[in-house]
């Protein structure tokens, strides 16, 4: 007999949530983590639904793939709302998120994409500078004006990983610790110290290491990891409500519940393989803290206590959510860009296409069709 | 001699004597409690050497400054530090100081008893040396250099004045208010120097930044008057500053001891020592054995037991500190021994269960290390010439596991030498003298551990009320109940799921409990890579410090 009903390869956000939801469903669930601690553990909890400048810059190929997923980030966020009134509380705050212009061209710039968007049903608008000094204060005097995204938001990712986690657990979820190095078609999975687990399906929620696994099914799955640098302040009374981004340049800024100001946003961290931590750059660190000091001056004075390098995963920019082709037993699930934002709700939905509950949002635009040979 | 200087704390007028800290000024005041928690507790002086970050005050405006490491200035307006201090939109104005950028033969960091003797062979070879202490007067926390213009107090303190006038003479710059936050491959290190950005690319660096108290993590160890022994031998030493009127000492070793003396031959009461060690005189053999290894020390300690019996002062055998409570104005020290449970009532509580090598700069390099169960900390891995896993990574003292200041003058002197040699300056010919000075040391320590305790205590043996990350306050008994849900399997785990480790000292005080309480529940041994692992900054840094420090980079590279 099956050790269990379904397995679930990767133990992030994304996966947890998809043992959460087919526990809750009556599934015996077996979930297993090869503890690398570099993705969801890692993250600076930003919700992400505006197009980032970031990725339009860096992967342009991928933006229509990401506008065109838009809506789904609307309802990621919904998802991360209905997690925290069950299961909560995990700081989240929806104030929205900022997209600063530091001159006109950049303005300009900001102006298209918000048009963009709201024909995807974005809440997004333009502020200039008198609008910004209501809102936020706290501006350098050199920022023009800005979007703000309304349905933006943030949380506190260790508070988030360690509530959902004990809800797995709760649940009966059991979580064993082993890489996947292979998975087969009648979902048995092989993990690098020799085990072996059979369950009825498996979840894929492997993050970058995804790929890999599905090569197997003649697959082209093109995750990567990024090694991507974060930093942390001491305490501060409350001042920043909302995500701060800019159009041209990579970073995120916010203040947790804690007081704590975090900085991230893109910048490089050093590669050490594809099982360890990355490494920190110096000159992410300082390029990185060195720009938040200059969109918000007032951070000047306080001290950054830690930063850290985890993953992100790219692909297209674009979900892929569903069933292997040729393989029904095994479901997908790597969200696209900002992969936090989007993991609770892709996590979710895989849990319900493995067992053939009714999908919460449909899953068919992110099928894995797309990477067939 | 330079006169009293008046500043206020919370509006208060306070004096304090010349190059007086602001702890050790607020502490003659009769003032502990320097800043608020997160849940509203009071914290003050506990580690005395800028590694705690609890001992914050807010100096004109600005918060986050440490009372330790502050020397104190007239007029200076000192306020009790809130948890949440506002952000300050000024804050621009001083958010770029200048940089300074050095590339020397042998950059030392640390200015205590190894790096002093490092800078002096490695400067006397040749090789330019810069040698950075984060505190304003080299000597570290064996020579406690006295501040102002104090003479020497003893011996110990002539020998300190001695390795830094040798240094200085050899011709190593001697640079105070230096502190290391980042270490990266090649190796680059960033710092800050009084005000100003640092960014050091020497040819060899020589890692000598000592260690740090372990406390004894108990119910009470929080509160204010609360402090390391240390502490109060800084307070003391470099201060004239007594940590209270009355005063109780607890953990294991000769510091305790020493520092009990002085405080009652500098008018303190002492109300009990409390040492975790046999008596030596019941265990005459390893007490002969420390005889052997080092007459004239073995002496000298004996003579400080005798003088600390004559002022009837309780040494109390076999005895821990369980729990400090309030009491009144002051403190309740509780103790278990042979004789039972005890308590006394102070004004201060001291306390040294061991130390914990400063390796953060060691580890970020990728210096490698072993777990010595015998002291419960890590021991950095050398060659006969004080060089790391890393190639022109030296280490030396106590940073690279303890081993006492005797032994850490010789590493000093050994890692020096072969520095400056790899450098491209003098040689390491003739290091026979320091390898004999430096054995006769570690036979010394073998034989002087041997009378004491200081291997950890066992996690399973601490108080579930007992703080366990002063920072984020986190109990025992949260980790442990967090462990029994989860199971993490490693203290980084445990430290996601509880935030243990994430404050300001960066899981100095927390981060080798952990990885005990994680060993113990998990049955896996302690190794290298059971604790926390290393991150930048090493030492909070501030932003106007990174602004500074890429400006000072990006001009740098501009320039070629």
């Amino acid at each position: 007999m099956p050790a269990a009903d379904l397995l679930v390869i990767g133990g992030g956000i994304t996966g947890t949530a998809a043992a959460i939801r087919a526990a809750e469903a009556g599934a015996r669930v077996r979930l297993i983590d090869a503890g690398v601690n570099a993705g969801s553990d890692a993250n600076a909890g930003s919700l992400h639904v505006q197009l980032q400048s970031r990725f339009i810059r860096l992967f342009p190929e991928q933006a229509p793939n990401v506008e065109a997923s838009l809506p789904l980030y609307l309802a990621a966020v919904r998802e991360w709302e209905r997690l925290e009134a069950l299961w909560g509380p995990f700081d989240l705050v929806r104030k929205g998120g900022l997209m600063l212009a530091e001159g006109e061209e950049q303005l300009r710039f900001l102006e298209g994409k918000a048009r963009r968007e709201a024909a995807r049903g974005l809440a997004v608008e333009l502020l200039d500078r008198a609008a910004l000094d209501r809102l936020a204060p706290w501006l350098g005097p050199q920022i023009v004006g800005a979007e703000l995204c309304r349905d933006e938001g943030k949380l506190d990712p260790l508070a988030a990983n360690a509530r959902l986690k004990a809800r797995a657990a709760a649940l009966g979820v059991e979580r064993v610790a082993g890489r996947v190095v292979a998975l087969t078609a009648a979902a048995e999975a092989a993990t690098a110290d020799g085990a072996r687990h059979r369950a009825d399906r498996a979840v894929v929620a492997a993050a970058w290491g995804t790929g890999a696994l599905l090569a197997a099914f003649g697959l082209a799955v093109p995750t990567r990891a990024e090694p991507l640098h974060m930093n942390i302040t001491e305490p501060a009374g409350p001042a920043i409500g909302h995500l701060v981004q800019h159009a041209e340049r990579s970073i995120t800024l916010k203040q947790f519940g804690t007081g704590q100001i975090v900085i991230g946003g893109g910048w490089p961290a050093e590669a050490r393989g594809p099982g360890r931590v990355p490494g920190v750059r110096a000159a992410s660190l300082l390029g990185n803290v060195a720009l938040a000091a200059r969109l918000v001056p007032a951070i000047g004075g306080l001290r950054v206590i830690r930063t850290w390098a985890g993953m992100n995963t790219t692909a297209d920019g674009k979900t892929i959510l569903g069933p292997v082709p040729g393989a029904p037993a095994v479901t997908v699930a790597v969200p696209g860009d900002a992969g936090y934002t989007l993991g609770p709700l892709v996590g979710r939905i895989a849990a319900e296409v493995a067992l053939g509950l009714p999908a919460t949002e449909d899953p068919a635009p992110y099928g894995l069709a797309r990477f067939s040979a | 001699m330079a006169a009293e200087c008046r500043f206020t704390f919370d509006g208060a007028p306070v004096a304090a004597a010349p190059g007086q800290s602001l702890a050790a000024a607020l502490t003659a005041a009769g003032i502990r409690a320097f800043r608020t928690t997160a849940t509203g507790a009071g914290r003050g002086v506990f580690c005395g050497m800028g590694v705690c970050q609890d001992c914050l005050v807010t100096v004109d405006g600005v918060p986050n400054r440490r009372a330790c490491m502050t020397p104190a200035a007239a007029g200076m307006a000192v306020a009790t530090q809130v948890a949440f201090p506002a952000l300050d939109p000024a804050a621009a104005a001083t958010a770029a100081p200048p940089a300074r950028r050095i590339a020397p033969d042998v950059l030392v960091i640390g200015g205590g008893a190894a790096g002093l003797a490092a800078a002096a062979e490695a400067a006397r070879a040749g090789a330019e040396v810069v040698l950075l202490d984060e505190r304003r007067l080299a000597g570290g926390q064996y020579y406690k250099q006295p501040a102002g213009e104090a003479p020497a107090l003893d011996a110990q303190q002539a020998a300190g004045a001695a390795l830094v006038a040798e240094a200085r003479a050899a011709g190593a710059e001697l640079v105070g208010e230096a502190a290391i936050w980042g270490a990266f491959d090649g190796p680059l290190f960033l710092g800050e120097i009084g005000g100003a950005a640092l960014v050091a690319a020497p040819r060899t660096a020589i890692v000598a930044t000592g260690a740090y108290e372990r406390p004894a993590l108990v119910p009470g160890w929080t509160l204010p008057g609360v402090m390391t022994t240390g502490a109060a031998q800084t307070l003391w030493r470099s201060y004239r500053t007594l940590p209270g009127r009355r005063v109780a000492v607890a953990g294991s070793g000769p510091l305790n001891v020493q520092v009990a003396l002085e405080l009652a031959r500098g008018g303190a009461e002492v109300a009990l020592v409390a040492e975790a060690g046999p008596n030596p005189l019941l265990h005459p053999v390893p007490a002969a054995r420390l005889l052997a290894a080092g007459p004239r020390l073995a002496l000298q300690g004996v003579a400080m037991l005798a003088a600390l019996a004559r002022r009837g002062v309780a040494l109390r055998h076999r005895s821990r500190l369980v729990a400090v409570e309030p009491a009144g104005g002051g403190l309740r020290a509780i103790v278990d021994g042979p004789g039972g449970r005890r308590a006394v009532v102070v004004d201060a509580v001291l306390m040294n269960e061991g130390f914990e090598p400063q390796n953060e700069i060691l580890r970020l390099l990728g210096a490698a290390m072993d777990h010595d169960p015998a002291v419960g900390h890590l021991r950095c891995r050398r060659s006969e010439r004080m060089e790391t896993s890393v190639p022109g990574l030296y280490a030396a003292g106590d940073c690279a596991g303890l081993g006492g200041a005797p032994a850490a003058v010789a590493e000093g002197r050994i890692a020096g030498r072969a520095a400056a040699a790899a450098a491209g300056h003098g040689d390491t010919h003739d290091l026979y003298a320091f390898e004999r000075a430096r054995g006769r040391a570690r036979r010394f320590q073998r034989a002087l551990w041997a009378l004491h305790d200081i291997r950890p205590r066992p996690a399973a043996v601490l108080d579930p009320a007992a703080t366990l990350c002063r920072c984020e306050e986190v109990t025992v008994g949260a980790a442990r109940a967090a462990m029994a849900a989860m199971q993490p399997g490693h203290a980084g785990s445990l430290k996601r799921l509880t935030r243990v480790g994430m404050g300001r000292c960066q899981g100095r005080y927390c981060g080798p409990v952990a990885a005990r309480l994680v060993s113990e529940a998990s049955g896996r041994p302690l190794d290298a890579l059971s604790q926390f692992a290393p991150r930048v900054p090493v030492k909070p840094v501030t932003v106007g410090a990174i602004l500074a420090a890429e400006q000072a980079m990006a001009a740098g590279d501009a320039g070629g």
